[in-house]
């Protein structure tokens, strides 16, 4: 028997007036399977979560959980029979509930007996560390205490589905990467799947299993972290999923499933793409591909220390290249410094 | 804390002078006569015939339309939260378009349009007998009190990030009845309480709907009565009955105050701002524009027309057709008094406003820091009902002032104080403190500091203030209608006698007349309230 994907969308379209906010998407989320969707403000990814939780019709499309179909024309499922669990970006916390209260909400709905309801509630909080906090309300906690009282209501619900609408941006650094970390652990452990948006590169990468790149309602790209990290299908995509320098090169041979580029007058082997002997390309160089001390030139632009590693901005005749290395600076600024290219992808030209 | 300075002392006594002179002095004046009056005059008022009915009518009239406004008023806010601004818009104008109609304007508008004789008897041969009687009373109250009570809700709904917090109960698994139950009802309790309290302090002092609709059908309501003992009765018992109507109109109004003051403490709290996209999946939500609307035309636009066609007819019960159309209403209106009354009238909103603008203006500048009590004490005397603050000023300056535009002066600057203290310490209240400071710095004197900062970026505030004094000046009828004296009556009190006189169709002149004075009046109010952005 085939297993039916956690999640299925098709073709969804929502139009929000003339605006398309998404355009004919498609997406998949297998059981147990982490799926995060990176994108800028503005190109749909709350409108994707609301519809998938039935907070608003789509004009075309079906989306399908847990192999049942929940909207498909008129007859869309209600949130409330939808069986998902929802972190909000702003938390949406009830303001007039204490914490046991809103992480038993979603039981009491189920049918669960109030004592109960009350005792999973105090082991949820318990098991985010904020089981001390279970009698204060929203306004008496801290931004991070609210948004694990949010997740343990998105526990409560024992959904088949989790969405999390960027649940870490209003934190800060520290607490951002603990709660990371205590999601990807409570996935493990009930075994759910999750569809989760965040406009932070590294956070998209570190917490899925696959990430989607959304761009304009439309999602462009998906693939391991990895693969979209290491190999973004255009210049867009690879500033948005982390620093990224461009060097002009030109391909010289192509044999296999590797190109040769020359750059800076050296021969570099690159991932095959699609590319032509003769024309220019774009390497993308990412900050740990490069090293300093090797054949290539360059001047020392802008320094910038940051304790565990340096960064180096040189400049070539082929572009600009940021180094990052650890260690204190080795250079001063306006020096020539000798580097290395350890790994490059190569990006069609774009004007 | 520095010592005040002189000019900053003097500003202090004429603003407390004012304060004692126009409620403290009167209120006091009464509560002695009241007691004078001893318990024995109390308890034989209130042991003769019929004493008790207007008080027992209020009480149930007012618990009733406070019930039947929140529900309504509460529906409409809901289902139209999630709505795109346009049509929130539409909904916005037709909620509170009626608020330009003076309550017992409305009243008359209702009986041209669905009484006996009116407009849908003559035209289709229906209409609504009960109108003039306890249910008329109520329903009208209910249309009355609709639009404050709207907005008040409508602003605690907008103000939090409701649909976010009844989005993540539905995704908890609460259908829509419980999402309401759990979330939504909880979170517009202090809405709710506030204007609860407001409505039904509205409509037990309300004067003009229970005197055109309560009255002929011999339902009377403690205003109505006190009205009746006051100015028509000649027994002299009858003020004793005054004096015990007034009393429990006053401790009435000053308890609801109290215990919504009370159980509005601690009030919640949310620091989330709503996210997400506005438009939801209300289905119901679609449709509730065409229902305001349809409401809208019901209730206030059909008896409007019926008003304006009633002033224009030659004669009742001809066709409502531009051949029987005539001015002759409007030129009998102003023979029989229409003119003096007129001009009463507007003197009397002129000179109230701008003695409120001058209290409240004073008042920002004196106040240095904020809530030194005498804003909610100017707020408790709005609260205070129209004709207890009559009887009391009758009883403290009618001896020398009875039957003088002077007295019913007095009275309104008492009652419209507050009304005009709001938006003036509101918009005071928004001015940083470091903006006069830098004034001050920069080289400039208390009083060009005041002057070239202070007053320009209040000027918006006092405009509306001055205009919404004016208006509810203009309209006024419970206290003129028992302090006015031959050539001191107002424009409200002449349409109120005409109707007594039985003459419907000068009555309906005079009443688009003054309802045109009141909505030409609202007009840059309006426009200002958009420029300044006040009204979203």
């Amino acid at each position: 028997m085939r297993i039916e994907p956690s999640l299925r969308c098709r073709g969804l379209t929502v139009r929000f007036g003339d605006v398309l906010v998404l355009d004919q998407l498609d997406l998949e989320v297998a059981r147990a399977e982490t799926v995060a969707l990176l994108g800028p403000s503005g190109s749909g990814k709350t409108t994707l979560l609301y519809a998938i939780a039935g907070l608003l019709d789509p004009d075309e499309g079906e989306i399908e959980i847990d192999g049942k179909p929940v909207a498909r024309g008129l007859k869309a499922v209600p949130p409330e029979h939808r069986s998902v669990g929802m972190v909000f970006q702003n938390y949406a916390l009830w303001p007039h509930m204490s914490a046991a209260q809103t992480v038993a909400y979603p039981m009491r709905r189920r049918g669960v007996s109030e004592a109960e309801a009350a005792a999973m509630a105090d082991r949820l909080l318990t098991m985010l560390g904020v089981g001390e906090l279970a009698e204060r309300l929203p306004d008496q906690l801290s931004g991070g205490q609210q948004q694990r009282v949010g997740m343990a209501r998105a526990l409560a619900a024992e959904p088949a589905l989790y969405l999390f609408d960027e649940p870490t941006a209003h934190l800060d650094a520290t607490l951002r990467i603990a709660l990371q970390q205590e999601l990807m652990a409570q996935r493990d452990r009930v075994g759910a799947s999750a569809l989760y948006t965040t406009h932070d590169a590294a956070e998209a990468l570190a917490v899925a299993d696959r990430v989607g790149v959304l761009r304009s309602g439309k999602i462009t790209q998906i693939g391991r972290p990895a693969e979209i990290y290491g190999q973004p299908m255009d210049r867009w995509t690879a500033r948005l999923t982390g620093t990224a320098s461009l060097l002009r090169g030109r391909v010289v041979e192509a044999n296999g499933d590797r190109a040769l580029v020359s750059v800076l007058g050296a021969s570099l082997s690159v991932p095959r793409t699609d590319s032509v002997i003769g024309e220019a390309v774009d390497l993308l160089i990412r900050p740990g591909w490069a090293v300093l001390d090797g054949p290539l030139e360059g001047v020392v632009e802008r320094l910038r220390y940051e304790g565990p590693h340096t960064d180096y901005l040189v400049t070539t005749a082929a572009g600009a290249l940021q180094i990052r290395q650890s260690g204190l600076p080795r250079f001063d600024v306006g020096e020539a410094a000798g580097f290395g290219i350890l790994q490059a992808w190569a990006l069609p030209i774009e004007s | 804390m520095s010592a005040p300075s002189i000019p900053r002392l003097w500003g202090w006594v004429m603003i407390v002078c004012v304060a004692v002179a126009v409620v403290g002095f009167p209120i006091f004046d009464l509560a002695r006569e009241v007691i004078g009056a001893g318990s024995h005059a109390v308890s034989e008022v209130l042991g003769g015939e019929g004493a008790w009915s207007p008080i027992v009518n209020t009480i149930w009239t007012s618990s009733l339309v406070t019930l039947l406004t929140l529900a309504l008023a509460t529906a409409v806010a809901v289902t139209t939260s999630g709505l795109d601004s346009r049509r929130r818009l539409l909904v916005l104008v037709a909620m509170t378009t009626p608020l330009l109609v003076p309550p017992f304007v409305s009243a008359l508008s209702w009986v041209a349009a669905y009484g006996p004789g009116g407009l849908l008897d003559d035209g289709i041969g229906v209409s609504l007998p009960w109108l003039i009687g306890p249910l008329g009373v109520v329903i009208l109250l209910v249309v009355n009190a609709m639009p404050i009570a709207y907005l008040i809700v409508n602003a605690a709904i907008r103000s939090r990030a409701e649909r976010d917090l009844v989005r993540a109960a539905r995704i908890s698994g609460a259908n829509p009845l419980r999402a309401f139950l759990t979330i939504t009802l909880p979170l517009l309790r202090p809405a709710l309480l506030a204007s609860g309290a407001i409505t039904f302090i509205m409509s037990a002092n309300a004067f003009g709907v229970p005197a055109v609709l309560g009255t002929p059908a011999r339902f009377p309501t403690a205003t109505t009565r006190l009205y009746q003992d006051l100015v028509l009765s000649a027994d002299p018992a009858a003020f004793d009955r005054v004096l015990v109507l007034a009393a429990f109109l006053g401790i009435m109004t000053l308890v609801v105050v109290g215990v919504a003051d009370m159980s509005k403490r601690n009030p919640i709290r949310s620091r989330t701002e709503s996210s997400g996209p506005r438009l939801d999946s209300h289905h119901a939500g679609r449709r509730a524009p065409s229902a305001v609307v349809a409401y809208f035309g019901v209730t206030a636009v059909v008896p409007m027309v019926a008003l304006v066609l009633t002033s224009l007819t030659r004669g009742v019960g001809l066709a409502p057709t531009p051949s029987n159309w005539t001015l002759d209403n409007f030129g009998e209106a102003f023979a029989s008094g229409a003119g003096s009354a007129f001009a009463t009238s507007l003197t009397l909103a002129v000179v109230a406003a701008s003695v409120v603008l001058l209290l409240g203006g004073l008042l920002v500048v004196l106040e240095r820091r904020r809530r030194t009590g005498v804003g909610t004490a100017a707020a408790l005397a709005f609260a205070v009902p129209g004709s207890v603050l009559a009887v009391a000023v009758l009883l403290a300056y009618g001896p020398w002032l009875r039957d003088t535009v002077l007295i019913i002066l007095i009275a309104y600057v008492a009652k419209f104080w507050a009304l005009g203290h709001r938006p003036i310490a509101g918009s005071a209240d928004a001015i940083s403190p470091e903006l006069f400071g830098a004034a001050r710095i920069s080289g400039a004197g208390a009083l060009t500091a005041v002057r070239t900062i202070t007053v320009p970026l209040l000027r918006p505030a006092l405009a509306a203030a001055w205009l919404i004094v004016f208006m509810f000046a203009l309209h006024e009828i419970t206290i003129s209608s028992l302090l006015y004296g031959p050539g001191s009556a107002t424009l409200a009190v002449t349409v109120l006698n005409l109707r007594q006189l039985g003459d419907p169709t000068v009555t309906a002149a005079l009443a688009v007349l003054l309802t045109v004075g009141v909505v030409v009046s609202a007009i840059p109010f309006v426009a200002m309230s958009r420029r300044w952005g006040v009204n979203r």
